[in-house]
């Protein structure tokens, strides 16, 4: 059995809308799932955490994660759907993936996300900008 | 114990971009690190939405100097990942080959500055030297020594003249050796190996932990070099090794470098024999961008340069996301450069060969209040320019 099915056998049902590409696959996770499967695709698969992308649309803000699965060139790329744009929570993977830390800073300095258990939930770029933000930077523009 | 800090940056003569580095010392010994950067912010991602899907890889391309074609051929990657656009079989080797050149230059500059970081001038010289042909090279190709304008959505723009195919294969030449005889004389050289031998040692576990990528993790013996877990453009069809070396420190991450260039000078002759003999098409016709989502990557020289890009059908992306390798590197500081003397740590720091400007390549700043208030740095050095020139005046 190939290692992406196995993994999906190993996620059941945590996982839904999936979408598959050639050597990508695109799937949604819950919040409360996250850490499960985060922690399967780099404990389990030994997957690099390449980045995340944080992604605003009209039905909440999206994080994709992207996994690279560097034996075979394949990425997953888990995504969680936030609802609550006035008040995005996530649960933070820095836990599992240490490298995860700056990747966090970045998508609050943008979008206001906040990780829970992140060690340092401050903004990464804009921490000593002339203005003095008091908003996420892309608040509300991209929608 | 009393730990003292030692501040370095925002702006400091090693650092040729802003950046800030607070050690916190227990005498010569660094016990810990705190990094912080946002002095080089210009926006790209935000800017990339606004352009059509050609012209994001113009302003991509402007992310880095250095890696002025990694960015580019990530960006193309990503666009064409969302229709599998296949390219034409000679521009393939044409982006082997202007990749690999890239990599040859950043490499070499990487070396020249190390050895002037540690003092070393007589390296700096020696290897710049060897630089200067491959900025030639750049010329004949595409007409530019930097921002070589190159890569285009299903192929590339410029074709290789085969009138200068016989004037590059000489200069090939001339560098293979040179590099050979580089490669021998960087490992036999006492000086360069009692300075950097056992320095800034980055851990296998913690490479991983810290998912870092390129020379920095391959140096700490983690397998992993885009150019062989994708074998995209013609990777899949030359001949070259993957060099990983396991100690993980300064002199391993010099030493893989130079290993490096003498594979990618490999991969551009063989690269040039097929450019001989393959006639064709440079560029497919690529009419429109389907609505979906595609992931591209490179393996940059410092490592891998990964773009996503989300199209709703239209001209223009609507997310682009851009993440350097550097962004990923500079965190392992903290594991590198804890345990090490002061004197260690300026060496420590270049040796992942940072570029700042690609790390903080993403952010428009966009303030409701003041609407449209891009962060106009030019508005704010002028307005600067003019409240000293008012003092000067004002003191007469």
């Amino acid at each position: 059995m190939d290692k992406d099915e196995k993994f999906f056998k190993a996620m059941g049902d945590k996982i839904s809308s999936r979408i598959d590409k050639k050597r990508r696959f695109y799937f949604n996770v819950k919040n409360e799932d996250l850490r499960e499967v985060v922690d399967y695709l780099f404990k389990t698969m030994g997957c690099r955490l390449s980045t995340a992308t944080g992604i605003e649309m009209y039905h909440g803000l999206e994080i994709l994660y992207h996994f690279s699965d560097d034996d075979t060139g394949t990425y997953f790329c888990p995504r969680v759907v936030i609802k609550d744009k006035e008040h995005p929570k996530v649960k933070s993977i820095v836990p599992i993936v240490k490298g995860a830390e700056w990747i966090e800073r970045e998508l609050f300095d943008f979008w206001g996300i906040e990780f829970e258990d992140h060690p340092r939930m401050e903004r990464l770029l804009a921490l000593h900008h002339p203005q003095n933000l008091k908003e996420p930077m892309r608040f509300g523009r991209d929608s | 114990m009393i730990a003292n800090s030692i501040p370095i940056g925002p702006f400091h003569p090693l650092l040729e971009e802003a950046e800030y580095f607070e050690l916190k010392v227990d005498g010569e010994t660094v016990v810990d690190i705190d990094m912080e950067i946002g002095w080089m912010h210009r926006g790209h991602e935000f800017i990339s939405e606004m352009k059509t899907f050609t012209q994001s890889i113009y302003l991509v391309e402007r992310i880095c100097g250095i890696c002025s074609t990694s960015h580019p051929i990530a960006c193309v990657h990503a666009i064409e990942d969302i229709d599998n656009i296949e390219i034409p079989i000679r521009a393939k080797y044409i982006r082997t080959l202007v990749g690999e050149l890239e990599r040859i230059h950043s490499h070499l500059l990487w070396l020249g500055l190390a050895g002037h970081f540690i003092g070393y001038d007589t390296l700096w010289m020696w290897v710049w030297r060897y630089r200067e042909p491959v900025l030639q090279m750049f010329e004949i190709i595409s007409g530019n020594r930097n921002h070589y304008g190159m890569m285009r959505i299903g192929g590339v723009a410029k074709d290789v003249d085969p009138a200068s195919i016989p004037d590059l294969a000489k200069i090939f030449d001339m560098l293979g050796k040179k590099m050979a005889m580089l490669a021998g004389a960087v490992k036999d050289d006492p000086v360069l190996r009692s300075r950097l031998k056992g320095v800034g040692v980055l851990s296998y576990d913690d490479a991983v932990a810290y998912c870092a990528t390129g020379p920095t993790s391959r140096a700490s013996g983690v397998r992993g070099d885009v150019r062989k877990d994708e074998s995209t453009d013609a990777y899949g069809l030359v001949e070259f090794d993957e060099i990983v070396l396991p100690n993980g420190d300064v002199y391993d991450k010099l030493v893989l470098r130079v290993l490096e260039v003498i594979e990618s000078v490999k991969i551009c002759r063989q690269c040039l024999e097929k450019l001989k003999e393959i006639k064709g098409p440079i560029l497919n016709d690529v009419k429109e961008i389907s609505p979906g989502e595609g992931i591209g990557r490179y393996e940059a020289p410092r490592g891998e340069v990964f773009h996503y890009i989300r199209s709703d059908g239209s001209n223009r992306p609507i997310r682009h996301k851009v993440r350097a390798p550097s962004f990923v590197n500079i965190p392992t500081y903290t594991a590198s450069c804890k345990g090490i003397p002061v004197a260690d740590v300026l060496i420590t720091l270049a040796s992942i060969d940072p570029c700042y400007c690609c790390t903080e390549r993403s952010l428009k700043v966009v303030n409701k209040e003041n609407d449209p208030c891009l962060i106009d740095l030019l508005k704010i050095s002028r307005e600067k320019t003019e409240r000293i020139r008012r003092e000067i005046n004002g003191s007469k």
